[in-house]
């Protein structure tokens, strides 16, 4: 059996009675794992019936107001909302109009929530604090994945000439660290500049694969492509090779890292969010996600 | 929270504390030349309260340090009759990994001497449990510091809590405005959590040590990355509310190697060479303080929990093991108004 089949056998076997995935097999099922885990058996027309399980799953946490928080029990907070409207809209092949209602519910609580601007002195913070993005928690200031993950859901729901949209991309042009890859989403701190990772890197240049030129994350692409060398972890390197995979996919697609990244996860209790994002980075695998996604929805 | 008011609001690794409330009671009277009148107050608000607080020599990472934290268990009366079947949670400080930068991050040998320690006085098991308040993925934060390799060879489970399953918890301190703190399922079911620090300047609280280290048991699905929920409530606030709640036993203090400077990530390595153990947290935080050199009554959440979470005047702090003057070294700090109450005094 090669890694990708030992994978998606992980994943059918940490399925939940709920129908979702939890971040661990032994874990209750939220958000965040389930979406991933849809989107990566999207991408493999793979298991329909467990896709459509979780993706009512998320349809039964989402709230009034249209967000889904992380979990069943908690009203918030929603940050995998964006992640949701992804995996809903990149599923419409197999789901037809099910979750459409669902989809335009989350795109407009996406577009009421914001991040909290304030206003900085460049010598505090390096970044522009005014801008508006999207934040993991609200009430809070903006951050790279929340307002990435936003943009991706934008862009699958046709709205990427939104001025929220754009703002975005403005955004994460500006979190970009000097020497190329992006952390959580500061840049400088009272003078000194601060490290990139590659978990965050991956995640902002997926969302701005083809919203902005080459040149402007060049940096970034070579960030990636030199720590991508050493790293095994899989979260960090299944979302590095995702967004490596935008720009500048690597001549072996990043096989053997990937197979030796799966061959750590079997000494873990199943991780059905590390096993989803393997999957999704093998490949184009998250480009053919975004390549599936109806130009006008919602 | 609206905009309006948000403006007003400086957020994050992002938060810049007014000179009030960094300096807290005691730093602004300290500041307004009243240093006899906060040492009057606190004195009076820990009426009562005494503490242990254990140093231990380590000049290196090659000390025997289950037989160092062996002998401060000791001396500080933990015993076979206190451990024995517990379930007991080390949470380290792992925030984030740099090539180069060991000194961000409590080092492996002093975990597994603390593990060693627990299991030798018969825990029922020993976790290492962190939710690292920058880096999302637990498995690289652990393979780069080297903890991932230490651990697995002293076959001692890791748990990420920052993706654990979460409980709702009544917040115990009342020091923010949050009814309730969400934790991590696995902070709530140890017997006892344990805080493995690191000895660090912080360019927002002043310094960062036992008490601090808790921001990592808040879990990042709830709280982000970074946790900036906190930011916003108040750093001093939050470290007091966090305490009071998860109501941790223990503190075992990594200060072999500490960071000056721009802590808690950006700063430059310190040579110390010791471990300081404590049953209670404030009294062990001020003796820290103190081992770097800098004054307690200068910041605000030790001039905070003093008195109501414990002691932090050295008066009621009872000096074990080695003496607190032959391992003072000063630590530099960053010279910025708000960080003057802790370097004075």
């Amino acid at each position: 059996m090669n890694w990708r089949e030992n994978l998606l056998n992980q994943m059918k076997r940490a399925v939940q009675a709920t129908g979702g995935w939890g971040y661990a097999r032994s874990r209750t099922s939220s958000s965040a794992p389930t979406v991933v885990a849809c989107l990566a058996l999207t991408a493999r027309d793979s298991a329909s019936v467990d896709v459509l399980r979780g993706l009512r799953f998320l349809a039964s946490m989402q709230r009034s107001d249209g967000s889904v928080p992380i979990h069943p029990a908690l009203s918030s907070p929603a940050w995998p909302t964006g992640l949701a409207v992804l995996a809903w809209i990149a599923a419409k092949t197999l789901a037809g109009g099910e979750f459409g209602d669902s989809v335009r519910a989350a795109v407009s609580w996406l577009l009421a929530l914001e991040g909290v601007p304030f206003r900085s002195d460049r010598a505090v913070h390096g970044h522009d604090t005014t801008l508006v993005g999207w934040p993991w928690v609200k009430g809070t200031h903006s951050w790279v994945e929340p307002t990435a993950y936003a943009l991706l859901a934008l862009r699958a729901a046709g709205r990427a000439d939104h001025p929220r949209a754009r703002e975005a991309v403005r955004l994460l042009l500006d979190r970009q660290l000097p020497e190329g890859g992006w952390n959580y989403g500061n840049t400088k701190i009272l003078g000194n500049t601060l490290r990139p990772f590659p978990g965050p890197t991956g995640v902002a240049l997926c969302a701005l694969q083809g919203e902005t030129r080459q040149e402007e994350v060049a940096s970034s692409v070579k960030y990636l492509e030199r720590e991508l060398q050493r790293i095994r972890a899989p979260m960090s390197l299944g979302w590095g090779l995702i967004g490596l995979n935008a720009w500048a996919r690597p001549e072996h697609g990043g096989e053997p890292w990937l197979n030796e990244s799966a061959a750590r996860l079997e000494r873990w209790e199943i991780d059905p969010l590390a096993a989803s994002l393997l999957l999704l980075a093998d490949g184009p695998g998250f480009a053919t996600l975004l390549n599936r996604v109806p130009a006008t929805h919602g | 929270m609206d905009k309006q008011a948000a403006t007003n609001v400086i957020p994050s690794d992002v938060w810049r504390p007014s000179r009030r409330e960094v300096i807290g009671a005691g730093g602004a009277l300290l500041l307004g030349g009243g240093l006899a009148a906060a040492l009057r107050y606190a004195s009076k608000q820990e009426r009562g309260l005494r503490a242990d607080v254990f140093i231990g020599k380590a000049p290196t990472y090659q000390c025997d340090f289950e037989r160092i934290i062996s002998e401060g268990l000791e001396t500080l009366g933990v015993n076979r009759d206190a451990v024995r079947g517990k379930r007991i949670l080390l949470k380290p400080n792992l925030v984030e990994t740099a090539l180069g930068m060991a000194h961000i991050n409590t080092n492996p040998a002093v975990v597994v001497g603390a593990a060693e320690a627990f299991r030798r006085l018969g825990a029922a098991e020993v976790l290492v449990a962190e939710g690292q308040g920058h880096r999302r993925d637990s498995r690289l934060v652990l393979d780069e510091s080297g903890m991932g390799e230490a651990i697995e060879r002293a076959k001692i489970p890791f748990v990420d809590l920052n993706h654990d399953d979460v409980v709702s918890v009544p917040n115990a301190g009342g020091w923010t405005k949050l009814p309730s703190l969400i934790l991590p399922r696995t902070v709530v079911d140890a017997d006892w959590i344990v805080s493995l620090p690191k000895l660090k300047t912080h360019h927002w609280a002043g310094v960062t040590c036992a008490m601090k280290n808790f921001f990592g048991v808040m879990p990042g699905i709830v709280y982000g990355w970074p946790k900036n929920v906190l930011h916003y409530l108040g750093i001093p606030e939050s470290i007091l509310d966090i305490n009071a709640t998860v109501k941790p036993t223990l503190a075992i203090v990594d200060g072999v190697v500490g960071m000056e400077g721009d802590g808690p990530i950006m700063g430059t390595p310190k040579d110390v060479g010791c471990v300081v153990i404590g049953r209670n947290l404030p009294a062990v935080d001020a003796t820290c303080v103190r081992v770097m050199g800098l004054n307690p009554m200068g910041v605000k959440y030790l001039t905070e929990a003093s008195g109501r979470l414990g002691p932090i005047l050295s008066e009621n702090i009872f000096q074990r093991g080695e003496s607190l003057d032959s391992l003072q070294t000063a630590f530099t700090v960053l010279d910025i108004p708000h960080l003057h109450a802790v370097r004075g005094g």
